[in-house]
């Protein structure tokens, strides 16, 4: 009987113990392995510095970090549109496990508020000594609304146009930056070199998305009120024009046969073009070959570029868009929360302003843009092979420098998507622009009641 | 003595059944319990997910029922899930009529019944990407082969962008749907039928019964109590619908509003950043628990007076 007992209590045990199993360890996704300090894939060492992230860059920075000071580090890199949810659960609830946290541009604002970063202004941090060794944009993104600082980015993300050198010398008579960054100074010479580019049997872009990140002049939402400036308007009169006039290759950003349009030829059709008719090939036949001009993305579609341009490579450059804008990076801060806050604030430091880190991730990474001027400095007369020997470091620093920061809200990626709906809703005919204009209006009036005030035009 | 000592020996040994059962209701109260409460609570307050929680009272419960958002995303669920429960139960209605018939004596149910049920094994994520590749408007397999059809008649196939207009891509959805679930409907009818005695169907034979009178008169009816669990199990899983729609298109797609669903839209205010708004989140989970508590409940009664 006593045998019967000791068995049963030890199934209940057990049982317990798995179900408590279950509740811990499934987002643990990545640990740095190693015998640098790292600590070991699923266990969280007591004295490691703990890091939650959204890309796999910190976890290749903290390996190095571990190596070149012999701390332990433990990373979890966390996928980003879980990332908030995940942080707000554990900090939130004043977890004290996490040391280093991220962000990107557009959520930062709702962490400042949440008061999840530390404030970095104060003592022993004294980040504004560090204010003009970091790109002005980028330092300001880090700021609180109260211009504290809150978190740094070790990299830039200005945005450019990534064109065909070959192209624009047998289509334009130059390939030089400038000149071309002239074909795209604004929408309507947009157009223009859209409709020159399809006359000489290309086509401008890949997809009509290509200019998202050099759209709108100020913010969609300044002092509570809605803004949707001309600029927006006037981007989306160009999505549907060269959408609807045939100016792109109709390739969805990210799709396969947008990346196939980096290397080569891609099969393009037109809105009433019917792929699958017995004419198809002979109405097409001067078509089929055509090959995409230009791509609009952050400095970050360097490395984007290079791994997918196949033969085209050494053909490229870049020039700057109709506006400045950039898209994306990851900001460092340190958990309010945190117990080891000087040795996060030394990594930190260690990844976004140390030079000879700079100098190493420029080289790991094979091209990103990092955010302290002394290296881009340093780097500014580099010459990258894949961009026809361009210096990028100094175009992307003369890019960042033209930044407005003061357009980037919280609002940003919901309203950008409402009104993105919108224009998909026009081109392909789903409703007029009045009718798609007025249910963006009521989508924001919806998602931001009370929050954001919308004066219909 | 010996008894008053043997009972208590009883009664403790009862008690340890308490211990054996406390995993479970200890699991149950914090992760069952617990998030229902805790949501209600959420419903009642406007909160961001962190910062500070102020009290709304009955505000997001007005502000759902005044969305006209809100009420599309429910017409959209609907419209997904009506077209959606006729295919799949039609099918597999179908299909149970075909193997469920002692004249046919159809052979090798069990591997019909593995194949049908195959598509439910295969993970949304798979069948998203995989019926995105399909669907393609310029370059899809499945426009490609319609055009081989018409080819063969000598007409001409204008291609159907499935998925990117309004008018195709809620019944486009609604169908894969019913393909993924047609089979664990089957199974579940077929399961009926085998229960219903042979007695019935030989009476029946031996009676002169045709074969529709058979599935009229004895099938049917005591099909009832399967086909109440069925439908009501699908209704509930068809108005909490949000991988497949939510997988298979984007946000700025053209024809996002038609296929966004109630949770597909709680999702957007529970999750995603720059929209965080767990009371109204919570506000619309309430409405949708009562709209889907109500229609059972109609369920239950249509198909139990029925029964009586």
């Amino acid at each position: 009987m006593k045998l019967k007992k000791l068995v049963s209590l030890l199934l209940v045990a057990a049982m317990t113990v798995s179900l408590a199993a279950c509740g811990s360890g499934n987002d643990k996704k990545t640990s740095s392995g190693d015998e640098n300090g790292t600590t070991e894939e699923g266990s969280v060492d007591k004295d490691a510095l703990v890091i939650w992230t959204i890309t796999n860059d910190q976890k290749t920075q903290a390996e190095k970090w571990a190596e070149e000071t012999g701390n332990k580090v433990d990373v979890t890199v966390i996928e980003s549109g879980d990332y908030p949810t995940k942080l707000q659960a554990a900090l939130g609830g004043g977890s004290k496990d996490v040391d280093v946290i991220v962000g990107e541009p557009q959520m930062l604002e709702d962490f400042f508020d949440a008061g999840f970063f530390e404030d970095l202004d104060q003592a022993p941090y004294n980040a504004q000594d560090y204010a003009g060794q970091i790109v002005d944009y980028v330092w300001e993104v880090g700021q609180d609304s109260d211009g504290v600082q809150r978190a740094i980015s070790y990299q830039i993300t200005p945005a450019g146009i990534y064109y065909r050198r070959d192209i624009a010398q047998n289509v334009f008579g130059t390939d030089d930056p400038v000149e071309i960054g002239k074909l795209f100074a604004d929408y309507d010479t947009v157009l223009q070199t859209a409709q020159t580019l399809k006359e000489a049997g290309y086509r401008c872009f890949a997809s009509d998305g290509e200019i998202t990140y050099f759209s709108g002049q100020s913010a969609w939402v300044i002092d509570g009120v809605l803004n949707v400036d001309q600029a927006r308007y006037d981007y989306m009169d160009l999505c549907v024009e060269l959408y609807q006039q045939d100016l792109t290759a109709y390739a969805s950003q990210w799709s396969t046969p947008w990346y196939q349009a980096m290397s080569g030829p891609v099969p393009v059709l037109t809105a009433e073009d019917n792929a699958w008719s017995e004419d198809f090939a002979e109405e097409t036949a001067d078509r089929d070959t055509t090959e995409v001009f230009a791509f609009g993305l952050p400095s970050w579609g360097v490395l984007t570029l290079r791994d997918n341009v196949g033969d085209t490579s050494g053909k490229w450059g870049v020039c700057s868009g109709p506006a400045y804008g950039f898209g994306g990076g990851t900001y460092l801060g340190i958990s309010t929360f945190s117990e080891k806050k000087d040795l996060a604030w030394d990594f930190i430091k260690w990844c976004t302003l140390n030079e000879e880190t700079a100098d190493w991730w420029i080289e790991d990474s094979e091209g990103d843009t990092v955010s302290l001027v002394s290296a881009l400095e340093k780097h500014a007369d580099d010459e990258n092979a894949v961009y026809g020997g361009q210096k990028l470091y100094q175009f992307w620093q003369e890019q960042a420098a033209g930044i407005d920061y003061s357009k980037v809200t919280r609002y940003d990626k919901q309203i950008g998507d409402a009104w993105g709906t919108a224009i998909s809703k026009i081109k392909t005919g789903e409703m007029t622009k009045d009718e798609a204009i007025a249910e963006f209006y009521d989508t924001v009036e919806a998602t931001f009641p009370g929050e954001v005030t919308v004066n219909r035009d | 003595m010996a008894n008053v000592s043997e009972k208590k020996k009883k009664r403790n040994y009862n008690n340890m059944a308490y211990l054996f059962v406390l995993p479970f209701v200890v699991v149950f109260l914090i992760f069952s319990v617990y998030p229902v409460l805790r949501t209600l609570f959420l419903s009642f307050h406007n909160y961001r997910g962190f910062g500070e929680m102020t009290p709304a009272g009955i505000d997001n419960y007005k502000r759902v029922l005044t969305d006209k958002f809100f009420w599309r995303t429910l017409g959209n669920t609907i419209r997904i899930w009506g077209v959606n429960i006729v295919l799949q139960l039609g099918l597999a209605f179908l299909l149970t009529i075909v193997f469920s018939d002692i004249k046919y004596k159809v052979r090798g149910l069990a591997i019909y019944r593995a194949v049908y049920y195959l598509p439910n094994l295969i993970a949304c994520t798979s069948v998203a990407f995989l019926f995105k590749t399909l669907l393609d408007w310029r370059f899809g397999t499945f426009n490609q082969i319609i055009s081989t059809i018409y080819k063969f008649f000598g007409a001409t196939y204008n291609p159907v962008n499935w998925l990117g207009q309004a008018s195709t891509a809620g019944n486009t959805i609604a169908v894969i749907s019913a393909w993924m679930w047609f089979g664990n409907s089957f199974i579940m009818l077929m399961a009926g039928v085998q229960g219903i005695s042979k007695d019935y169907f030989e009476a029946a034979a031996i009676d002169g019964a045709g074969r529709w009178t058979v599935f009229g008169k004895i099938t049917l009816p005591l099909l009832k109590p399967i086909l109440l669990y069925v439908a009501v199990t699908s209704l509930i899983g068809g108005l909490q619908m949000f991988d497949l729609p939510f997988l298979m298109l984007g946000k700025t797609d053209a024809a996002y509003s038609s296929i966004q669903t109630v949770v597909m839209y709680m999702y957007k205010f529970g999750f995603e950043t720059g929209t965080t708004q767990l009371g109204y989140a919570s506000a619309i989970a309430y409405v949708l628990f009562f709209i889907i508590l109500v229609v059972s409940l109609i369920q239950f009664k249509f198909f139990g007076s029925k029964e009586d």
